[in-house]
């Protein structure tokens, strides 16, 4: 672990980026959603469970190996494994993990999902903010309703990669692909759902802190996939009534309404 | 259980009949062994290379970069960095893997494990191996077209992998590639399946066939049943691409069309999730039967090992649902998925046990086979559980498609496979080319390889759960991946002593078979199944007379067995005090 530390010293002084240690590099991007902490959970009582069990299969690879080895222990234990101990053991251990492990991450992701990542918010009863999404090779392209709150209308905020969203509001996205398969990607949520083209995909999310932070692509969809990247600015209540009354003004100075262009979006598809 | 005579034939005279246009099934094997070791060596260039252009993006590949890339001054360019990883994923697993596995042991084992003289269909045997071949150049031709070979990822989704996406001819030929080598799987898979049940020596049940022919059994049964679903699949996708219909494009603005992109995926997962076990269940019979050989005990729970085996086959069916929860399935179809995917672990954890149980109180000689076989058990340890975190779905919303995947399937399919095809190379060594490797650069070998493999696989576990998805040409344009810059070198650094490792290996290998002139006896490994009883290496027709099988394959160890030895043949009767 030193000797790793200490290669990470050596190629971080050279990359030129500032010392952090190896278990800071580890961890995964800031967390800036209500919900992503679920995930983050879910990952580490699963690594915790993951690493008792592969304690034990360590033990029995390093510790039989040096026990049982011809020299230490030259003659060997004449059995099938067939007794009635030796099935129950096999038995307890499968039955173990399948209990102690898959039944109970099985449970937990299965609450999570159908509760939280997969039960978007009831656009009647609530005050949710909604954003169309347009993957297309190598860019996205967003779509907020406008001031009549009707999307693919003349006064529409169309961006290019360019994607602001408030604190504390529920938002929901629609998302949609022009011609191959993308992935839209918020690592900072913990989130991605496929664009694809022909259906309309949704995700919903609740993001709590302002800042500036990325959106990419996760499905490869050609040559510059790497570059489909998106920012995401998170702004607080005022600041981003501040920056949609602006954006607001600018769109219906600059829509060119003869664009065909500019008519990409869609009905917003409401469920439930 | 014969069903009819096997004739013992003459030996062929000529070149081109012992060599070239065989019907022996150890011919075939061998030939399978070098196709697979010469694709394995390319395969493996290509990883080189892609991990020099994530550690070092911009910075010119040392040494063939200026031939290859001339046009960019010795960098790898973007869309030969997607050639690379499309042609990477394909050749490893259709034409490095496959081969040596399925093709090459499956050829060898089959046949001398239970006691035939050779395959029920020779000739569809042979065909085999040169629809391989075609399929192998057509694939090879492909990288020399305009716009290059195929580039849309191993995967292949379409709309990516039609016209809209991939232009050029070298997706259609490799759709092509594939197709025809699904042929030449099929037909292998066709032959073993009979060959297991129709040849068997009289005397072997099931449960008395080693383990190694349980996991090629399975293997083959799942690759005749699931093989000819990629074949229609992508046989559909050429029909897109070639004739202008529209199975899988569907109608937004740039493509058109009353498909559905989703419908191939699925049908490639049906496909794809089983060739996972396809790959894996040949490494573990081998690895089930080695631990047993070389502790020098009868392999515990044995029939529980081989019925384990068979319920993954059975519920590797039933799962592939989970490689498509970010598609946004009802969520009901990703609970039921998530559900049968996690079933998996219980005759999963049954056959580790027994694995374990296997060296428990055994008189171990840790011989090269022997290594690996271990080291089969921890890194195969390792990719379970680490799937454990893409089969539940809120994990896999953050890890799919991200390097977290790339490392997990990584240490199943490319970690586990290829330990347990050494420890089987090392192992089978004398009965093909009848000489024994070098056991010390053996061992050098394997921990080269094994540190190698971890340093390559467990880091990229790392900087997947730190957000870096897959497929990327150059990760360090997002800002939230910068950190992660000096585990890519690490990993980068790792690939490259592992890739420098296996140069040794091939000098083993190639000294043993050609150079080197020694007699190891008929049974250097004192090892009791049938192909241990016949002369290394194997005579023209195996058997002179066909074995009768009168015990199971792991008989060591038993106490009533006369002093000096601790092992019985199959042909003998069970030792009784």
């Amino acid at each position: 672990m030193m000797l790793l530390d200490l290669f990470f010293a050596k190629a971080y002084a050279q990359s030129g980026t500032q010392a952090i240690s190896l278990w800071e590099r580890m961890q995964p991007p800031l967390d800036i959603s209500e919900n992503g902490h679920l995930i983050d959970w879910l990952f580490a009582y699963t690594t915790a469970m993951n690493i008792f069990f592969f304690f034990f299969v360590c033990l029995g690879i390093f510790g039989f190996s040096y026990l049982y080895s011809a020299k230490r222990h030259p003659k060997a234990y004449y059995t099938y494994g067939n007794k009635k101990m030796h099935i129950l053991i096999a038995t307890a251990i499968g039955l173990s993990v399948f209990i102690a492990v898959d039944m109970n991450i099985t449970r937990i992701s299965n609450n999570d999902y159908m509760n939280v990542f997969a039960n978007f918010p009831d656009e009647k009863e609530e005050d949710v903010f909604k954003v169309q999404v347009m993957a297309q090779q190598w860019a996205w392209n967003f779509r907020y309703a406008g001031s009549d709150g009707v999307f693919n209308t003349d006064d529409d905020i169309i961006t290019l990669n360019d994607l602001r969203l408030p604190v504390g509001k529920k938002i929901v996205f629609q998302i949609i692909s022009k011609d191959v398969i993308h992935s839209f990607y918020l690592p900072n949520a913990r989130l991605k759902v496929d664009a694809i083209p022909g259906r309309i995909t949704r995700m919903w999310v609740q993001l709590n802190k302002a800042g500036n932070y990325d959106i990419a692509c996760a499905e490869m969809c050609g040559t510059y996939h790497y570059r489909m990247q998106a920012y995401l600015t998170v702004y607080n209540e005022e600041d981003f009534a501040y920056w949609l009354a602006e954006a607001q003004g600018s769109a219906e100075i600059e829509n060119d309404l003869d664009n065909p262009d500019l008519y990409w979006g869609w009905k917003w598809q409401t469920q439930k | 259980m014969a069903f009819f005579e096997q004739h013992i034939h003459d030996k062929p005279t000529t070149f081109l009949s012992k060599y070239i246009i065989s019907y022996d099934h150890k011919v075939i094997a061998k030939q399978f062994l070098w196709y697979g070791i010469a694709f394995l060596g390319l395969g493996g260039m290509m990883a080189i290379m892609i991990r020099w252009a994530l550690a070092y993006p911009g910075v010119p590949f040392p040494v063939i970069g200026q031939f290859m890339f001339p046009a960019t001054d010795g960098v790898i360019p973007p869309d030969t960095y997607a050639m690379l990883f499309t042609m990477h994923g394909t050749i490893m697993i259709f034409y490095a893997i496959t081969p040596i596995l399925i093709g090459c042991f499956g050829n060898f084992c089959i046949p001398l494990m239970i006691g035939a003289r050779d395959m029920v269909f020779p000739t569809a045997n042979m065909l085999s191996f040169w629809f391989a071949v075609l399929s192998a150049a057509i694939l090879v031709f492909s990288l020399f077209t305009p716009l290059g070979a195929a580039a849309g990822g191993w995967t292949s989704y379409p709309t990516l992998s039609t016209f809209i996406g991939s232009p050029g001819v070298g997706q259609t030929l490799w759709c092509l590639a594939i197709f025809v080598l699904g042929a030449s799987s099929t037909m292998g898979a066709v032959n073993y399946i009979t060959t297991i049940i129709t040849l068997r020596a009289p005397g072997m049940g099931y449960f008395d066939m080693p383990l190694t022919i349980w996991g090629l059994w399975l293997t083959a049964i799942l690759n005749a049943i699931f093989l000819p679903v990629l074949g229609a699949g992508v046989l559909l996708l050429i029909f897109d691409r070639v004739f202008g219909t529209t199975f899988f494009l569907a109608g937004a603005a740039a493509t058109s069309g009353s498909g559905d992109p989703v419908l191939f995926q699925h049908v490639f997962w049906i496909f794809g999730h089983p060739e996972v076990y396809i790959l894996i269940l040949p490494a573990w019979g081998i690895v089930s039967d080695l631990l047993s050989f070389f502790a020098r005990k009868p392999a515990f729970g044995a029939k529980a090992t081989a019925l384990a085996m068979t319920s993954i086959t059975v519920l590797s069916t039933l799962v592939y649902g989970h490689h498509m929860f970010t598609t946004q399935m009802s969520p009901l179809l990703t609970q039921t998925f998530m559900t049968l995917t996690m079933t998996i672990s219980i005759p999963s954890a049954i056959f580790f046990a027994n694995w374990l149980g296997t060296i428990w109180k055994g008189s171990i000689r840790f011989t090269s086979p022997m290594l690996f076989s271990l080291g089969v058990v921890f890194v195969f340890g390792l990719g379970g559980l680490t799937g454990l975190y893409l089969g539940t779905v809120t994990t896999d919303l953050y890890l799919h498609d991200t390097y977290f995947v790339v490392g997990h399937f990584h240490y199943t399919m490319a970690a586990s496979v290829l330990l347990g095809g050494f420890a089987g190379i090392y192992f089978w060594m004398p009965k093909m080319f009848g000489s024994l490797m070098n056991e010390f650069w053996a061992k050098v070998h394997f921990w080269i390889t094994m540190f190698g493999l971890n340093g390559v696989f467990f880091g990229m576990m790392i900087v997947g759960y730190g957000g870096m998805h897959r497929r990327l040409y150059n990760p360090f344009v997002y800002d939230y991946l910068q950190n992660l810059i000096p585990i890519n070198t690490f990993i980068t650094m790792s690939a490259i002593v592992m890739g420098a490792g296996q140069i040794i290996f091939v000098i083993n290998f190639v000294h043993a078979v050609f150079f080197k002139d020694e007699d190891v006896g008929d049974n250097p490994w004192e090892v009791g199944t049938l192909e241990w009883t016949v002369p290394s290496p194997t005579p023209h027709y195996n058997f002179k007379e066909i074995p009768v099988v009168k015990c199971g394959p792991h008989e060591f160890g038993n106490p009533a067995l006369p002093e000096g030895r601790d092992f019985q043949f199959q042909t003998e009767e069970i030792a009784k005090a």
